[in-house]
């Protein structure tokens, strides 16, 4: 059980003059029970890719294996409304999908399209919304009422109260203020950590990769460009040179140390690691 | 959505592409006038080779001017069939079971579907070559001489321009927002009625939220760039009448005349 790309392929407008390829011959295996960040250039055909998740796009050419659920190219998919349920994909700004009158109604929304009674999605609702940092008494307000980095909450509780075993997040933490990203990121890794859920979030936050991911994913002109664990990602600095990525603050730190003269291992991803491997350094020039 | 022909602007060259909007506008509603004129069919002729003359001229692409009226076939069918319950005059053509079809059913109709087909044509062939933006710059100069009564041609013009340029993004908000709900889901084709209204109603309720948002946002930023719609303004583009352009008015006018000459003698009806 887990999520498997076979030469996958996705062309926008096939077969009209507007046709555009944004995924080529995709093969992936995206690990169970981790948190995966894709990252990418804006227009790598990131969110074309996780899009393919839970059936929304169709692959062009090849298959896909979610959860044990097969997507065949250009084959009604069987079963898509349990496999909605099993891969909850929240989209960029998804504040904007909320509809109803109350928190609680728009929470509830999700389960009960898949099936849940109102006690039941009113208990899971009661649930979630602790989960995301807000309290009950929100429940009986309007959605509409709240504000930017509330309404996400609300929009993410509205996923996770359908329990999906698979996240998918695309860009979960664009226009948020630095605590509130942080806060979210947490929340996601507190979803895999402590609920076993299956996370992918597509960023372009390096920073967040480093310290809430255990794998990555980078994407370039819609095909896999690598893909590799996160400690091994940041080790060689040459390798994000050439992807382009501004890596995070620790390592231009590490770097520039090493760069300065520093015997330093860059296996170091943390911040009391390095000060030690200095202070290391320092004294044995004593 | 991409395949839609009928409105759709196609950037090529020709002397159709470069002619003033007002010519072109004015010319289309003098056709429009003159196929409402009973000429018969000979007038119908001089209209169509007109017409595909001109479409020609244009560098279009016939089969583009049959797809714009793709999407009225479903309604002329509709008129045919509700011609043929109601028109009961001229001689009998078929009998079917216990039911006369007339012939004056089957000449009604096909006079409506080629004034139909004609005004179609015409309309596409205009904003196929004309710019949105160089349209509603013409419906504001066409507008002006109404100001005397209180049309505010400007305010007209600006909301048919804010218009068209959301169109497009209207179109992605909603796919973007069906995605979303379908995420949740959300199934827009199948279902019972109630089910059916919820979904809507997931798809409408946001997207009325970010409609009202963006205007709100776009009215400020207009704002704070000191817009002000009854304030005199240059323009960075300015129209200019040509040859060409008082020469298509007046051969839609000479058209125009040889309809309303030909209704009144009867010549027109062989």
């Amino acid at each position: 059980m887990s999520i498997t790309f076979k030469n996958v392929a996705h062309t926008y407008n096939e077969g009209s003059p507007f046709s555009y390829a944004a995924l080529k011959n995709i093969n992936l295996n995206i690990p169970e029970g981790k948190v995966t960040a894709v990252i990418g250039e804006t227009g790598s055909g990131k969110t074309t890719l996780v899009q393919h998740l839970n059936a929304l796009l169709l692959p062009s050419e090849g298959e896909l294996e979610v959860l044990g659920k097969n997507i065949v190219a250009k084959e009604k998919p069987k079963n898509l409304k349990a496999l909605r349920k099993q891969v909850g994909l929240v989209f960029q700004f998804p504040e904007y999908q909320l509809f109803e009158e109350t928190i609680a109604k728009d929470i509830a929304f999700g389960p009960k399209n898949f099936g849940a009674s109102e006690e039941e999605a009113l208990e899971v609702v009661k649930k979630v919304i602790n989960v995301v940092g807000l309290d009950e008494s929100y429940l009986e307000r309007s959605p509409f009422d709240l504000s930017g980095g509330q309404k996400r909450r609300i929009a993410i509780a509205g996923i996770l109260a359908m329990d999906p075993g698979v996240l998918v997040l695309d860009e979960p933490t664009a226009g948020l203020d630095p605590q509130g990203a942080k806060d979210m990121m947490e929340l996601f890794l507190r979803m895999n950590r402590e609920f076993h859920k299956t996370v992918l979030i597509v960023t372009h936050d390096m920073e967040h990769v480093l310290h809430y991911c255990d794998e990555v994913i980078v994407v370039k002109d819609g095909q896999i460009e690598k893909q590799c664990d996160v400690k091994e990602f940041f080790r060689s600095v040459a390798l994000l040179k050439e992807l382009r990525i501004n890596p995070p603050a620790i390592i231009r730190l590490r770097e520039e140390l090493i760069a300065q003269g520093f015997h330093i291992a860059s296996s170091i991803l943390d911040l009391d690691e390095l000060a030690q491997a200095v202070a290391k350094e320092v004294r044995s020039h004593e | 959505m991409n395949n839609i022909a009928l409105g759709r602007y196609l950037p090529l060259t020709s002397i159709i592409h470069n002619m003033d909007p007002r010519a072109k506008i004015g010319a289309m509603l003098l056709m429009m006038v003159a196929i409402f004129i009973p000429a018969g069919y000979t007038g119908y002729i001089i209209i169509g080779i007109a017409v595909v003359l001109t479409a020609l001229l244009a560098k279009l692409k016939l089969s583009f001017l049959w797809r714009a009226m793709k999407p009225m076939l479903f309604m002329l069918s509709f008129l045919l069939i509700i011609n043929l319950l109601v028109v009961r005059s001229g001689d009998v053509l078929i009998t079917i079971g216990s039911w006369n079809i007339y012939t004056d059913a089957l000449t009604q109709t096909l006079y409506i579907v080629i004034r139909l087909a004609l005004m179609i044509m015409i309309t596409t062939i205009l904003t196929a070559t004309t710019k949105p933006l160089e349209l509603t710059l013409g419906i504001e100069d066409l507008l002006k001489p109404f100001k005397v009564i209180g049309v505010p041609a400007h305010d007209i013009a600006m909301m048919i321009s804010i218009a068209l340029r959301f169109i497009p993004t209207l179109i992605e908000e909603t796919q973007r927002i069906m995605k979303a709900q379908a995420s949740r889901g959300v199934d827009m084709e199948n279902g019972k009625l109630m089910e059916k209204v919820k979904a809507i109603l997931s798809l409408i309720v946001p997207l009325f939220v970010s409609a009202f948002q963006r205007a709100e946002e776009l009215a400020y930023a207009m704002e704070a760039r000191g817009y002000i719609p009854s304030r005199p303004r240059t323009r960075y583009k300015q129209l200019k009448m040509h040859g060409k352009d008082v020469a298509l008015l007046l051969l839609s006018v000479l058209i125009l005349v040889g309809m309303i000459v030909l209704s009144m003698t009867d010549l027109g009806f062989f």
